[in-house]
């Protein structure tokens, strides 16, 4: 365990050799908070429904984007993908250390850092353009909150490394990244808006995907629009990709490992 | 004990060729030419505890190839290998925590932070005690002199400062067989001397096993006894360095110094002549007519002195790579 936290002391100093990178990482994900915040409110206008949302509550639903993308939609395990393609991957292969370990290690870091400024940034503007926010009634929503926020998390690891690893064939991803990243998952995911304001039968669809378990889901919760066997379901899909993802991203990892080739001299 | 076993050890790469140009890469979008490249082709040797082996061979041998397969990166097609009792494909933690590879071309350290974090780290996933990981990195500190060097960011260190860190990093656990893949590669001739100096003081302080690829015959004149040559995939020598030269080198060099100066033409009739600059003669000449020409020359020529020497080692390799008459 102890490999793991040293680890997580080196990644974090690495961000500090590197300010202006983090800085404007930050710059970046705030103004695209602030983009989509703004284009709800013109939106919104004077009506306070919209699309069965109340302001408040899409107004919440924004803010819990901006949220949930810093703890679930981040991950250093897309580097991976260059490290197979560059021969740098070779290191891990010959020390005692798990690769699934050292990349989620990262993303800990990671996260716990890009989570500390998101919510300075997100305070600052609720309390600067006195918004109002949803906060839920009841306790137990926090906590259903909680536990499918953090399925979220892992489900995004085990998606976006099953993705790396693909690299170990293809030795290029960045099409089928971007392909995922742009297209499935900020929009399948909810990120952009709540995905219940498409069509029903499209929707019910998209629900049986893993994506909108990432962000929708949870943020319905939060919005307490679920009753408790639609809360008990979402959760049971969403384990079920998270457990396939995980078995997925272990068997293409232990396969593509004896297939590297470990170029580069 | 041998703590090395390779038996019959293949590996074969599939590489994809492709026809130069865009219509090359578009034709390559449908149909894919594949050929089969054999970097190591059946390859047999055992090394015992505490031995320090010389890998020579010319680019693209299977050296590297070969150390690959001995560190566990690579999965090999057939054949048999062990290395302290482990296969190393298998990557278990036991054995990674008792041998290291360096690659004198690769990076292990952590570019943006200084050499030391890249040792703690180490320290931490080879799970070395604090006492021992003190005692082994003052060690290692004085005899490759970086004290004061611990603290920069890597990046910013030259290759010679980064290739003693390298070395650092890769010995923190104190392993005891190593593998260096042309450890003095780029290194001005003192950095050389450094290294070298190092592997064998390792070697010896530890009973290390050693083995070492290099392009620099030095490296390989001055640290291992035993080498191993292979070319295109397929061991070609195995044994002592001294029987390397007695194995392959077909001609001595007589060098004479003359008392006075005596024509070109009258050289060329007593054998054959490498270099003449008044006072000094090499002659070349075949093994077996060693002792019939150094009389003549003794009887013939105006002599102060007269050596008898091998051929250089850099030259009968050379010989054997581009003539390829291996016996």
């Amino acid at each position: 365990m102890k490999k793991y936290l040293q680890l997580a002391k080196i990644t974090f100093q690495e961000y500090f050799v590197y300010r202006l990178n983090f800085y404007l990482w930050r710059f970046r994900s705030f103004i695209v908070f602030l983009t989509l915040l703004f284009f709800w409110l013109a939106i919104y206008g004077n009506q306070s429904e919209f699309l069965g949302y109340q302001k408040a509550q899409m107004i919440t639903y924004v803010i819990g984007i901006a949220f949930l993308r810093t703890i679930v939609l981040g991950s250093r395990s897309a580097d991976l993908a260059g490290q197979v393609r560059s021969g740098e991957l070779t290191k891990f292969f010959l020390q005692p250390i798990k690769i699934i370990g050292f990349w989620f290690t990262r993303d800990v870091v990671d996260k716990g850092l890009n989570f500390f400024f998101t919510i300075i940034e997100i305070l600052a503007i609720v309390w600067l353009l006195r918004l109002s926010f949803y906060l839920p009634h009841y306790l137990s929503t926090y906590f259903s909150f909680t536990v499918l926020s953090l399925m979220a998390v892992f489900l995004y690891f085990f998606l976006s490394f099953t993705l790396s690893v693909i690299a170990f064939w293809t030795e290029e991803i960045w099409a089928t990244r971007w392909l995922f990243g742009v297209i499935f998952l900020e929009f399948l995911a909810g990120a952009y808006f709540p995905l219940d304001v498409l069509p029903s039968w499209l929707t019910k669809i998209i629900y049986f995907t893993p994506f909108p378990y990432l962000v929708f889901f949870p943020m319905k919760v939060w919005l307490e629009q679920l009753t408790t066997f639609e809360i008990f379901k979402a959760t049971l899909i969403c384990l079920a990709w998270l457990i396939f993802f995980w078995w997925l991203s272990t068997f293409l990892w232990k396969r593509g490992s004896k297939n590297y080739q470990a170029y580069g001299n | 004990m041998n703590i090395i076993e390779v038996s019959h050890l293949r590996k074969f790469y599939s590489v994809f060729k492709k026809e130069p140009g865009v219509w090359g890469s578009l034709k390559s979008v449908f149909k894919r030419h594949y050929e089969e490249v054999r970097a190591v082709d059946d390859i047999s040797f055992n090394i015992k505890e505490g031995g320090l082996i010389g890998f020579i061979g010319p680019n693209g041998a299977g050296k590297t190839t070969t150390l690959k397969c001995l560190s566990g990166l690579l999965y090999p097609e057939s054949g048999f290998v062990s290395v302290l009792g482990f296969q190393p494909w298998q990557r278990k933690p036991e054995f990674q925590k008792q041998f290291a590879l360096v690659m004198g071309q690769k990076n292990q350290l952590w570019w943006d932070l200084p050499p030391m974090e890249t040792f703690l780290l180490n320290k931490e996933i080879y799970e070395v005690p604090d006492e021992q990981f003190e005692k082994t990195l003052d060690e290692l500190i004085e005899l490759l002199e970086i004290e004061d060097i611990l603290k920069i960011q890597t990046r910013k260190l030259s290759l010679g400062q980064r290739m003693k860190c390298e070395l650092v990093a890769a010995l923190i656990h104190s392993p005891k067989v190593l593998f260096l893949d042309e450890p003095t590669i780029g290194l001005d001739v003192i950095m050389q001397k450094k290294i070298r100096d190092f592997v064998k003081e390792y070697n010896q302080r530890y009973q290390a096993t050693i083995i070492l690829t290099s392009h620099y015959m030095g490296d390989v004149k001055e640290l291992c006894r035993r080498v191993i040559i292979i070319d295109k995939g397929q061991l070609v020598f195995d044994g002592a360095l001294e029987k390397i030269v007695k194995r392959y080198a077909s001609h001595k060099i007589i060098s004479v110094i003359l008392s006075e100066k005596v024509s070109l033409p009258k050289l060329k009739e007593i054998g054959k002549v490498d270099k003449y600059e008044y006072p000094k003669v090499n002659f070349h000449i075949g093994k077996k007519q060693t002792s019939q020409i150094t009389s003549k020359i003794l009887e013939e020529l105006p002599i102060v002195d007269l050596n008898i020497e091998e051929p250089p080692i850099e030259e009968i390799i050379r010989d054997l790579f581009t003539k390829k008459n291996y016996r």
